[in-house]
C-alpha cells in the first residue's frame, strides 16, 4: 500500500507473543511512546467524528425516529430498511444516480486523457493552459454549481443567449424544466469541476513515459494508434484506475450540485441517492429512514471501493 | 511540428481555454452590470453601462442611486440584498475557519505521517488502514449524528465546530499524502542527526521539515481549499452570521428566486477569489505534490 516498509518487514523476527514495549531497553519503549503520541490527535478526531457517528447512525436507523412524533422511539429493527426497499422512490433514485455516475466517469476519463495529451505537447499554449486548468479545480463545488445554474438559466442564461444569438433557437429554452436536460446540466457542471484534476494527474503520469518507448514502437512499424495503445495507455492505466474510483465515489455522493442547481427536479429526475437521503431527513423529518438510507449509501460506496482496491492491487502485482 | 498540427493544437487550446474560464469570465462580466442590463435578450457580452455599483454596495452597504432605477434590484426588496450584504462577514468566517483548519491539519498530519513513514510500531498498519477507510464514509451518512454530537458539546454555530469537523475530514487525505512524501525521502540525513544525539521530535522539526517544505505547502493548500468548499456540514452546523460560511450564504442566494443576479454574481466573484489566488500561488507545490503522490 505504501512504498517503503512493507507490512511484514517489521515483525518477522518477533513471533513470540511479547508486547513490544516490554522489550529489553528503553529505546523500543520510547519509540512506541513517541509513535503513539504522534498519531493520537489524528486517531482521536477520527474516532469521535467518524466511528461514533457511524454507530449512532446505525442506532437511529434501527429505531422509529420521526421528528413530528418526538416522544416515540420504539426499536423497529429493519423496518426502516424494509420500507425503503418497498418504496419505488429508492429504485428510481438508484437508477438516476447510476446513470449520472456512468456519464461522469466516462466523460471524466475521455476528456481527462484528451486534455492531458494536449497539455503534454510542447508549445506555448500548453504552458498557459497548465495554469488555467487549476481554476475550475480551485472553485468550490457550490460556487461552480451556482455559476452553471446561471449559465443554463431560462431567463438570463448565457447559454440560451448564445444559442439565440447564433440563431439555433428562436426562444429561450428551459433546461431545468426538462428531465434529460436537467441531468445534463449537472453532468456538465460536474465535469467542468472534476476533469481538471484528472488531466493534471494524467499529465503527470505522461511526463514520466520514457521517450525511447515511442521510438521503439515507431521502429517496429507501429502507427499513432499502436503508440497510444501500447505505450501511452499502458502507462496511464494505474492513474486511470485511481480516477475511476474517485469519480465513481463522487457520483454516488453528489449532493451540493443538486442542492444549488436542480433541487432534485424536475419530477425527481435528479433525485440522486444523497439528495434523497437529505430530503428524507430535512424535508420529511424522518430521521430513522434517512439514517437507513445513509447507511445503504455508505455500504454501497464501501463495497465499490473495496472492489476497486482489489482490482488495483492485482493490477500492481501484474505489473511486477 | 507540422503547420497543420500547430493549427490544430491552437484551435483545441482555444476551445479548452474557453471551456475552463468562460464561465468565470461571464460571472465577472455580470458583476459589472445591473439587473436591467443583464436581462436583455440577447445578452450584452460587453456591458453597455459598466458599473462598480454592485461592489460598492457589498463593501460599503450603502445602496447606490442607480439601484433606484433598476427594476431588477428593486424587485428583490431587502431579503436578497441581505444575502449580498452577508458576503463580507461570511468571507471572514470562511477565511478564519479554513486558515485554522489548515494550520492544525498541517501540525497533526505531519506528526502522524512522520511516525507512519519512519517508525515500526505495533498497530501501525492497522491504524493507517483505519484512518484511510474513515475517508470512504459518505458525509450524508453521518450528518445527523454530527449534529447531535456538536449540539451536546454546545458548539452549534461556532467556528470550533466547523474546525473540528473539517479536521476529521481532511486528515485522512493529508496524512496519506505526507506519508507518501516522507516515504520518498531518503532517511540518511535523519540517521546522521540521530547519531549526533537528536531525538525523533527534534529530528522532525530541525532536519526533516525544512526538506519537505514543498509537501507541507501542498498539504496546507489541500486543507485550506477543502474546508473553504465544504457545504453540507456548514449548512447543518451554522445558524447565524456568527459562523455561516460563504457556501451557505451563496447557496441561499442561488435558490432564492427573487435574488438579484447582478448582486449575486458579484458575491460569487468575491467568494471564488481566495481559493483561486491560493491555487495560483501554490501551483508549483500542488502539481508536483499531486504528481508525486499519484505518479511513480
Amino acid at each position: 500500500m505504501r512504498g517503503r516498509n512493507p507490512p511484514s518487514s517489521g515483525y518477522s523476527g518477533t513471533r513470540v507473543l511479547r508486547l513490544p514495549w516490554t522489550g529489553v531497553g528503553g529505546a523500543t519503549r520510547r519509540r512506541h511512546l513517541y509513535a503513539y503520541l504522534s498519531i493520537l490527535p489524528a486517531i482521536l478526531l477520527i474516532v469521535l467524528f467518524t466511528v461514533y457517528p457511524v454507530l449512532y447512525n446505525l442506532d437511529l436507523a434501527l429505531h422509529k425516529n420521526v421528528l413530528t412524533q418526538p416522544e416515540q422511539h420504539p426499536f423497529t429493527g429493519t423496518k426502516n430498511f424494509a420500507d425503503l426497499f418497498k418504496n419505488p422512490g429508492l429504485r428510481r433514485s438508484f437508477k438516476v444516480t447510476a446513470q449520472f455516475t456512468a456519464l461522469i466517469v466516462v466523460g471524466n476519463t475521455i476528456l481527462g486523457v484528451l486534455i492531458a495529451l494536449l497539455l503534454n505537447e510542447k508549445f506555448l499554449g500548453a504552458k498557459v493552459l497548465q495554469v488555467l486548468i487549476l481554476i475550475p479545480w480551485a472553485i468550490p463545488v457550490v460556487m461552480a454549481g451556482i455559476i452553471w445554474r446561471w449559465m443554463f438559466a431560462g431567463n438570463v442564461g448565457v447559454i440560451n443567449g448564445l444559442l439565440y444569438s447564433l440563431g439555433i433557437i428562436d426562444r429561450y429554452y428551459s433546461f431545468f424544466g426538462n428531465p434529460t436536460a436537467a441531468k445534463m446540466t449537472l453532468v456538465v457542471a460536474r465535469l467542468w469541476k472534476d476533469v481538471p484534476l484528472a488531466a493534471i494527474l494524467l499529465l503527470a503520469t505522461l511526463q514520466v513515459v520514457p521517450h525511447e518507448l515511442y521510438d521503439a514502437v515507431k521502429i517496429d512499424g507501429g502507427g499513432a494508434w499502436a503508440t497510444f495503445r501500447y505505450v501511452t495507455f499502458a502507462f496511464l492505466r494505474p492513474t486511470l484506475t485511481v480516477l475511476l474510483i474517485l469519480e465513481t465515489l463522487i457520483g454516488f455522493i453528489t449532493f451540493d450540485l443538486v442542492y444549488v442547481m436542480t433541487g432534485g427536479g424536475p419530477a425527481d429526475a435528479t433525485t440522486f441517492l444523497a439528495w434523497y437521503a437529505f430530503t428524507e431527513i430535512f424535508t420529511h423529518l424522518n430521521l430513522g429512514r434517512g439514517a437507513a438510507l445513509a447507511f445503504i449509501i455508505a455500504l454501497l460506496t464501501l463495497v465499490m471501493a473495496m472492489f476497486y482496491f482489489r482490482t488495483l492491487r492485482s493490477e500492481e502485482l501484474y505489473k511486477e | 511540428m507540422s503547420r497543420k498540427k500547430r493549427i490544430f493544437l491552437y484551435v483545441a487550446s482555444a476551445i479548452l481555454a474557453l471551456w475552463l474560464i468562460g464561465p468565470i469570465l461571464w460571472i465577472v462580466d455580470a458583476s459589472f452590470q445591473l439587473d436591467n442590463e443583464l436581462f436583455s435578450v440577447p445578452p450584452h457580452w460587453i456591458p453597455h453601462n459598466p458599473t462598480l455599483d454592485n461592489y460598492k454596495f457589498i463593501i460599503t452597504r450603502v445602496p447606490p442611486p442607480a439601484y433606484d432605477y433598476d427594476p431588477g434590484i428593486i424587485r428583490m426588496g431587502h431579503h436578497a440584498s441581505g444575502e449580498a450584504l452577508a458576503a463580507i462577514p461570511a468571507l471572514k468566517n470562511s477565511l478564519v475557519v479554513s486558515t485554522a483548519t489548515m494550520a492544525l491539519n498541517v501540525a497533526i498530519s505531519v506528526l502522524a505521517a512522520y511516525a507512519f513513514s519512519r517508525l515500526k510500531f505495533v498497530g501501525r498498519d492497522a491504524s493507517f488502514f483505519f484512518i484511510m477507510m474513515s475517508r470512504l464514509i459518505p458525509t450524508i451518512a453521518i450528518a445527523i449524528p454530527f449534529f447531535v454530537i456538536i449540539d451536546r458539546l454546545h458548539l452549534l454555530d461556532t467556528y470550533l465546530a466547523l474546525i473540528l469537523v473539517y479536521l476529521a475530514f481532511t486528515l485522512p487525505f493529508t496524512i496519506w499524502f505526507m506519508t507518501k512524501y516522507f516515504d520518498y525521502m531518503p532517511p540518511d540525513l535523519e540517521d546522521a542527526a540521530m547519531v549526533d544525539g537528536c531525538t525523533r521530535f527534534q529530528c522532525l522539526t530541525k532536519v526533516v521539515i525544512p526538506v519537505v517544505a514543498p509537501g507541507i505547502a501542498a498539504t496546507a493548500a489541500f486543507a485550506f481549499m477543502a474546508s473553504y468548499s465544504e457545504f453540507l456540514f456548514a449548512v447543518l452546523l451554522t445558524k447565524t452570521m456568527a459562523s455561516k460560511t460563504v457556501p451557505v450564504v451563496l447557496s441561499a442566494a442561488a435558490i432564492n428566486l427573487d435574488a438579484s443576479y447582478a448582486l449575486a454574481s458579484t458575491t460569487v466573484v468575491l467568494a471564488i477569489m481566495p481559493p483561486i489566488i491560493f491555487a495560483l500561488i501554490f501551483r508549483k507545490y500542488i502539481t508536483s505534490g499531486l504528481s508525486m503522490a499519484f505518479g511513480k
